[in-house]
């Protein structure tokens, strides 16, 4: 089991370094001084001081990366261009807006996929299944942000049951409000995401419920619902695990499309912001946040493949 | 067909007070489950398949039934269908009745079905590794049988509970054992579990479908064993389905014989074995190789087991029936069970009383398959290596000499090989030309391996082998490629052996197009090694998956041949196909070795096929040979403690005087490779093993004309093992991981 984590967690460090190189790297492909890419043209001679020394450009290159990583984990990444804030306090404005619709967004795709991915299992000839694989077909090829617009129109224009875009509203303050300001959005990604995830999980269920052990379970007289819960499910979550990890890390990443359609002041929209106006130690920062949630997500997923599959542990 | 037909069919009254001494005579005469009249039907893309056609039997508390029959032959999927286990999509209809006491188990829903399930009927299954859920303790599993029907049940008390249970059926270390996964147990540690949680609530019924089939000879006579025990504790009737007639012998009071669906007869043990009277069951018997005694040649059933889609109109087995002739009474009427004079058995045969002539007609080379006669031409052909006469000295085809196979078991961070599996360590065998080697072992000893290396299809750590002359271990590329085609291997598995995207022709021909044989040439070559392995020439075009098991395993010995190998190598070559079928591969296989003379190198775990086939025996224990010698020596003979262990645990086909029979305790599993026994590597196991064997390794010594490699060869014949103890316990062993046996065998890493 430790040597498992061990071996993990080695594997965590070497990616989290190759990508925050690369983060790192991509101030030299544009043209010009980075210190000056970073900070733009209307820069003063102070701030670029600053920068350059933050990023030790007088030094080799592998100084200059050390520099940098060295000021990144210490909380200090520049500022930014277009605000003149520090970039750290500029993405832990808008982190915790983002965590929040990733979150009810995981919520409803789970909600959605695990009894859906079940029923579709079971009975995949009955009418609930035939219609049930109607939804997942439709939910892969409907654009999220079509469907955001759509809800929009339905729900907020016409309707007036919800707004149509809100400012961020935390959900320790006020659930009831957080609620009815990211449904809308978390909705719009959820319809895609648990699509995705119910198809895996009808997949795998569907193999496991021809699996020898299950035959035992029943011949030991389980009844059907607890074979099912206690038995198939956990067995096929493995896959399902592993997707869901990703869609989450996605989310965290920001889902650009939908946060611009919505208005919601999370990661995406303020990346999407940052590269228009190309304030780039804005998109430099929040990139590497971004690579740093999904590889640590990603090293989740493995551990929780270990507590879900004893097997796993040994090798 | 009539279930009243059987009903008549009363067991022989004295079958338990007489054959079975010590079993509860619970309920006697009232049966605990009766299968009447049950079909099930499956729709496929052949139309609809009648799996199983109007089946009747009667299970008695306290006794065993065996159902014997080959694959398709519907004695699974029949209690498969009565308990609502079956689950295909492509189930068409399941009738008749299943009746549990005065319940009929096909007429309960399904939630009131389940409470029976695990409670008054409970089930066994063949492969238990697969059969546990892995990400769930063993002793959780056990315990939720108990729990489900007794919702009282506290966690504490249903742990004690399984605790008991799992001592009970021998497993070592119950306490530890509860809290591991599935895949910390071996395959026969599983099965015990299986067992502990199917006699959890004492159930009325015990079914144990093929229960250990998967299993080594040593584990299997203990699971049998503990079958025994398990019945003997609960009164249950056990319902022991199985292909194996030597199982049977060994552990049923009665016996139900099914064929295409049906049951062709029923009856005592012991009339089934002596006094046969379906065709079908005397025909299997003269179709299985035994260990007792040797036969010139195997009578096998011509033809293949029936198509369910396309069951004649008249009996089943009439186009294989060696006593129909073509009678029209056979080919156009089916029939009916029909109970004997007596009312201990029935048949379902319309000349019952000319059956167990074929018993006694056991001609030796008289039936020569026509096999034979097609064979010889091709002798001829065999133009550079002229037929050796037996018994003369040859210079041997294979001389592998000190060979040596070792994989590295990767652990740690770096995934270093920080220890290193033996599989092959240090064995000397030779084989020459027109002579058969038999290797025998269990599971896990080696055997695989060895054969893989002569053809270097697993890299050798060291020693030498020699084919034809040339060293394998040196050869380079193309010499290689040379040798590979005087050393032909035909594998376990024909149905993963053949490339499924080939017609049958096109795999055949190979080797011949890889030696750039012109495709007309090959065309003629191909028809010409069909007829020789019995195949019909113009089904070439054919892919596999049209040919049974039996067929592709004789394409795979085709194409073996297309290159003109003076070697084969035969790794379990029969081990996948039914006893009928096995006889027909078997017979073929003398028959070219006769025409051809090419050496044999036949590996198996099945010591009556390697009696049938060799003429040299080696067996295996974790790597090393233990006792090599003629097969008259080594089995009539045999000196090694391993060895008559071996023997002693394979079932006889032969009820009679089983009570008396001995059975060497030999108990646990084979130890792993990683790490084996200091000194003799047997001596864990071995009831002999006294102080110098932990410290000297014994050399093979020539002993009474073979060689064994023990301290106390010369004593063992006079030595009497201890008497017959129900291999209940097997030795201690340290609780924890086990190591993958298997493993060690096919896979050149192994992750530790």
């Amino acid at each position: 089991m430790y040597g498992y984590l061990i071996r993990r967690l080695l594997q965590f460090a070497v990616v989290l370094l190759l990508g925050s190189i690369a983060v790192w790297g991509f101030t030299f492909a544009l043209p010009g001084d980075p210190a000056t890419v970073l900070l733009g043209p209307d820069a003063s001679e102070a701030e670029l001081a600053a920068t350059r020394d933050r990023l030790g450009l007088g030094g080799s290159v592998v100084e200059q990366y050390v520099s940098w990583i060295g000021h990144a984990v210490a909380g200090d990444l520049g500022s930014s261009y277009y605000s003149g804030q520090p970039v750290v306090s500029e993405l832990l404005d808008r982190i915790p807006a983002t965590v929040q619709l990733a979150g009810l967004a995981m919520a409803l795709t789970l909600l959605i996929a695990v009894p859906v991915g079940t029923a579709v299992a079971l009975w995949p000839r009955s009418v609930v299944g035939r219609t049930l694989q109607g939804y997942l077909t439709a939910g892969l090829a409907v654009p999220a942000f079509w469907l955001g617009l759509l809800l929009i129109i339905v729900l907020a224009v016409q309707l007036r049951w919800l707004p149509a875009s809100s400012d961020f509203v935390p959900l320790w303050r006020d659930p009831g409000g957080a609620l009815t300001a990211t449904i809308l959005p978390a909705s719009a990604i959820a319809v895609h995401t648990s699509s995705v995830t119910a198809r895996f999980l009808a997949t795998s269920l569907g193999e496991v419920m021809g699996k020898d052990y299950i035959r035992t379970a029943r011949a030991k007289g389980v009844p059907e619902r607890d074979v099912i819960r206690r038995h198939a499910l956990r067995n096929a979550s493995l896959p399902t695990v592993t997707i869901v990890g990703l869609q989450l890390g996605g989310f965290l990443g920001g889902t650009v499309v939908i946060e611009a359609v919505f208005n919601y002041p999370g990661l995406g929209r303020l990346l999407y912001t940052a590269i228009g106006e190309r304030d780039y130690s804005l998109v430099q920062g929040g990139v590497l946040f971004v690579v740093a949630t999904f590889v640590l997500l990603n090293l989740l997923v493995d551990v929780f493949y270990a507590v879900l599959d004893p097997r796993i542990r040994l090798t | 067909m009539s279930g009243g037909a059987l009903d008549g069919v009363v067991r022989d009254g004295n079958a338990h007070s007489g054959t079975t001494p010590g079993v509860p005579d619970r309920g006697a005469g009232q049966p605990v489950l009766r299968l009447r009249d049950l079909t099930v039907e499956f729709t496929t893309s052949a139309g609809v398949v009648r799996a199983v056609d109007g089946m009747s039997y009667d299970v008695f508390g306290g006794e065993t039934l065996g159902v014997v029959g080959e694959t398709g032959s519907g004695k699974s999927v029949s209690v498969l269908a009565a308990l609502g286990l079956l689950r295909t999509p492509n189930l068409r209809r399941v009738s008749g009745r299943a009746l549990l006491g005065d319940v009929d188990l096909l007429a309960l829903p399904e939630p009131d079905l389940r409470r029976r399930l695990g409670r008054d009927v409970a089930m066994i299954f063949q492969d238990a590794i697969s059969a546990l859920n892995p990400v769930q303790r063993v002793g959780h599993q056990i315990a939720e049988a108990l729990r489900v029907h007794d919702r009282a049940l506290s966690a504490a008390a249903a742990r004690t509970r399984v605790v008991e249970l799992l001592d009970m059926v021998g497993v070592p270390h119950p306490g530890t054992r509860y809290d591991q996964y599935p895949h910390q147990f071996s395959g026969g540690m599983c099965q015990r579990v299986m067992i502990a949680m199917a006699i959890a609530n004492r159930p009325k019924v015990l079914i144990a479908d093929e229960p250990t089939t998967a299993l080594d000879v040593s584990v299997q006579a203990q699971i049998l064993d503990l079958l025994r025990v398990a019945r003997q504790e609960t009164g249950a009737g056990v319902v022991l389905i199985t292909h194996d007639l030597g199982v049977v012998a060994e552990t049923a009071d009665r016996v139900s014989v099914t064929y295409g669906g049906r049951i062709v007869e029923a009856g005592d043990v012991t009339q089934i074995f002596t006094r046969p009277r379906h065709p079908y069951t005397a025909a299997l018997l003269g179709a299985l190789p035994r260990l007792d005694t040797a036969s010139d040649r195997l009578l096998p059933i011509p033809g293949q087991p029936p198509d369910p889609s396309e069951l004649p109109p008249g009996c089943a087995f009439a186009p294989r029936c060696p006593i129909s002739r073509g009678r029209a009474l056979c080919t156009e009427l089916r029939p009916e069970p029909v109970p004997d004079g007596g009312g201990a058995g029935a048949s379902a045969c319309h000349f019952p009383d000319e059956a167990a002539s074929l018993l006694t007609a056991r001609p030796d080379g008289e039936q020569a398959a026509p096999v034979d006669e097609r064979a010889e031409p091709a002798g001829t052909r065999e133009s550079a290596g002229a037929p050796v006469t037996a018994g003369g000295p040859a210079a041997p085809v294979l001389d592998i000499r000190e060979a040596m196979a070792r994989f590295p078991v990767r652990s740690g961070l770096l995934a270093r090989p920080s220890a290193w599996v033996h599989a092959v360590d240090g064995v000397s065998l030779r084989v020459p030309a027109g002579r058969t080697l038999g290797l025998v072992g269990e599971s896990g000893c080696g055997k695989t391996t060895l054969a893989r290396l002569v053809l270097r299809l697993v890299e050798p750590t060291g020693g030498q082998i020699m084919v034809d002359g040339d060293d394998v271990g040196k050869a380079g590329r193309s010499q290689l490629r040379r040798i590979r085609r005087r050393a032909q291997m035909v594998f376990q598995d024909p149905y993963a052996s053949l490339n499924p995207r080939l017609s049958v022709g096109d795999n055949v021909a190979e080797p011949l197009r890889l030696q750039g044989v012109p495709h007309g040439r090959r065309r003629l070559e191909v028809a010409d090694l069909f007829t020789r392995v019995g195949l019909r020439p113009e089904h070439a075009d054919r892919l596999p998956a049209q040919f049974s098991g039996g067929q592709r395993q004789r394409v795979a010995i085709a194409r073996a041949l297309a290159s003109r190998p003076g070697l084969l190598i035969l790794d379990e070559p029969v081990s996948a196909l039914d006893v009928s079928v096995q006889a027909q591969v078997l017979n073929l296989l003398a028959d070219l070795q006769r025409a051809s003379a090419m050496a044999y190198l036949f590996v198996s775990h099945d010591l009556a096929v390697i009696r049938q086939v060799a003429d040299e025996v080696a067996v295996m224990y974790l790597g090393r040979i233990v006792e090599s010698g003629s097969v008259r020596r080594v089995y009539d003979d045999p000196r090694h403690p391993y060895t008559r262990a071996l023997l002693a645990s394979v079932p006889v086909p032969d009820p009679v005087g089983r009570a008396g029979r001995r059975r060497v305790p030999l108990g646990g599993d084979v130890p792993s490779p990683v790490d084996p026994p200091s000194g003799c590597r047997f001596r864990t196991r071995c009831p002999l093993a006294a102080a110098v064997c932990a410290e000297e390794e014994p050399p093979l010594r020539l002993i009474a004309g073979g060689h064994t490699a023990c301290h106390f060869a010369e004593q063992t014949p006079g030595l009497k093992p201890a008497e017959r103890t129900p291999a209940l316990k097997p030795a201690e062993q340290t609780p924890g991981p086990e190591p993958a046996e298997r493993a060690a065998g096919q896979e050149p890493e192994v992750r530790g």
